[in-house]
């Protein structure tokens, strides 16, 4: 009966004859928040990818409680209960910003926003083209368009990037809490190693396309490998 | 008022209502106002054209995407009413009403094709499809009648009404003009319905659309459909109208015509494309008596207006208007 939030086999991607991801195995428990971190062009974004199904030459074994959704359009691993932000934000820049939300809570059998709005501090931009409002907005509106719904699985992809050290110190605790009281568990790429530590449960290390390492924040902090590899340059 | 469009609030206000049945009176009080037939059968002909035009719009609006060969869609319902009158199967008034329906399915298939392929390479695409049509029309010539045209056979009544209803530029005026308005009230519509409102997200981010749920092909493909029945509308308008369809209705300068009308008007609010048909008569037409080189009067204000006003007279009356709402307004690019 304890089926993994999210069990992943075997992710790959290829670009042409370069593979950016060789074969990475994931599996996050329920309730989980769960850190991907390792050098820029590690592969981080590209495992997102490959998990929500972007994207062409990917292959995985995707199961998501249980259920195997490796065969499913993004669309359907949406309404499976599987979501992600983008780290390009990803929004509607002629749409006012509670018509966006309203569209994807329509998809989801939902009818009102003003909770999200709320939760996301984007009532006072509700009526305002998302094209229009400010950075930080559109960010925080890309996290809103993903947890619309409460998805059982949500994949963050540097959901802070471009934000201010302060911006993105609170942001982090925000999903935290979040993700707990929403029950949503959580992958999260994030280059910020001191959000990293405080809010993983547990962190996946990776680097050229493979896992260097996983464990806990403790264990990842001490890793030798990830210190050479990672750490040591980014501290 | 955007803010309505899928909380369950009102679309249709009661102003808006009032806007509208004004509107839907400009072309009766036009057709008994003015004396002369000319500008009748001018007015007559420009309103058949704004139908087209907004047909064109429609696709501009909600899919962001630009036909280079809409003039198909405008002639087919007109050579299929030609071509199937003749043969005596059934009541002309479902013949017309078929071929507005053959034209929707048609551009529906094509459109599940088409829609796939983004920017110009879909507006080659569209230009293409056209040129076919033409082709066809010119080929065909026991169907079409090739090079000459095909004359329509219509019975002395249709939808309850004399013939010469839809032949005389003053009675004409009245039906095309509420047809017209029959259609941007469909426009308008679709434009607030959540339909509409997932079309303008699939225009804005695709791949977005798709990680909130939403397979995005159909939806494109029956906006493009909408957009081809519209122009048909104006299409069969035309066929009543003049009772002859030749190859010229379906060849590609007809297109470039409603998209320069489209284009003039400003394609971010359904009467755009409508004004700018307008525009675009009376230019030609005060233009056009004291030089044969209209066109390129049209070409010169068309680039003026890209470059002065890229949102056309649209763009213009957003701007003239007190307190104007530069948030919400949809950017077309
Ligand atoms: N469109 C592309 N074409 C070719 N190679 C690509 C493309 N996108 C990414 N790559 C390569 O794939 C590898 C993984 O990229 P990816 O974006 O997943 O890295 P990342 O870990 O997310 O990095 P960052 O921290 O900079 O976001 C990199 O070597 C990158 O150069
Ligand atoms: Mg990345």
């Amino acid at each position: 009966m304890s089926a993994n939030a999210l069990e992943v086999r075997g992710a790959t991607k290829t670009y042409g004859g370069f593979t950016a991801l060789a074969g990475v195995d994931l599996t996050v428990a329920p309730g989980e928040v769960r850190a991907l971190i390792g050098p820029n062009g590690a592969g981080k974004s590209t495992l997102i990818d490959v998990i929500s199904g972007r994207g062409a030459n990917i292959s995985a074994e995707v199961r998501l409680f249980g259920t195997d959704i490796s065969r499913a359009s993004p669309a359907q691993r949406r309404l499976a209960g599987m979501s992600r932000s983008f780290q390009r934000t990803s929004i509607f820049p002629g749409l006012p910003v509670r018509q966006q939300l309203l569209l994807a809570a329509h998809r989801m059998g939902e009818g009102d926003v003003d909770e999200l709005l709320g939760e996301f501090n984007l009532a006072a931009v509700a009526d305002i083209a998302a094209g229009l409002i400010s950075y930080g907005d559109q960010r925080r509106l890309d996290l809103a368009l993903a947890l619309v719904g409460r998805p059982r699985v949500l994949l963050l992809d540097e959901p802070a990037a471009g934000l201010s050290f302060e911006e993105s110190k609170h942001l982090a605790e925000h999903l935290r809490h979040l993700a707990a009281r929403w029950s949503v568990t959580v992958l999260l790429v994030e280059h910020d190693m001191d959000v990293v530590f405080a809010i993983a449960d547990r962190i996946t290390v990776l680097q050229l396309g493979r896992v260097l390492a996983e464990g806990d924040p403790a264990e990842i902090r001490a890793n030798p490998d990830v210190i050479k590899a990672y750490l040591g340059s980014a501290a | 008022m955007e803010a309505d469009r899928t909380g369950g609030g009102a679309v249709v206000t009661v102003p808006g209502l009032l806007l509208f049945a004004g509107f839907a009176l400009v072309g009766p009080a036009a057709a008994f106002l003015v004396p002369s037939t000319l500008i009748q059968s001018l007015l007559t002909q420009a309103t058949i054209y704004a139908i087209f035009a907004l047909g064109v719009g429609i696709l501009i609006r909600q899919n962001g995407m630009v036909s280079f060969g809409h003039a198909a869609f405008f002639g087919l319902p007109a050579y299929v009413i030609g071509a199937v009158l003749p043969l005596g199967l059934m009541p002309p008034e479902l013949i017309i009403i078929g071929g507005l329906a053959a034209t929707a399915l048609m551009a529906f298939l094509v459109g599940l094709v088409i829609v796939r392929v983004h920017g110009i390479a879909f507006g080659m695409l569209t230009l293409a499809i056209g040129q076919a049509v033409y082709e066809a029309a010119t080929r065909l010539r026991g169907l079409t009648g090739g090079h000459d045209g095909l004359s329509l056979d219509l019975p002395r009544f249709l939808f309850g009404l004399p013939l010469k209803t839809f032949q005389q530029p003053g009675s004409m005026l009245i039906v095309t003009w509420l047809v017209l308005a029959l259609m941007l009230a469909v426009a308008f519509l679709f434009a607030k319905s959540r339909y509409g409102l997932l079309s303008e997200a699939i225009r804005d981010n695709e791949e977005r659309v798709r990680f909130l749920g939403y397979r995005t092909l159909v939806p494109r493909a029956l906006t493009f459909a909408l957009s081809a029945l519209v122009t048909a509308a104006g299409g069969v308008l035309f066929a009543l109208y003049n009772a002859f369809v030749s190859p010229e209705t379906v060849h590609w300068t007809a297109s470039g015509s409603a998209l320069i009308m489209a284009i003039l008007g400003g394609a971010s609010a359904p009467w755009g494309p409508v004004a700018g048909a307008f525009t675009y008569f009376f230019l030609k037409e005060a233009v056009g008596s004291f030089t044969t080189h209209w066109l390129s009067i049209i070409g010169v204000s068309l680039i003026v207006v890209t470059v002065v006003f890229p949102a056309g007279l649209v763009g213009l009356f957003d701007r003239l208007r007190p307190g104007n709402r530069s948030q919400g307004a949809a950017n077309v690019g």
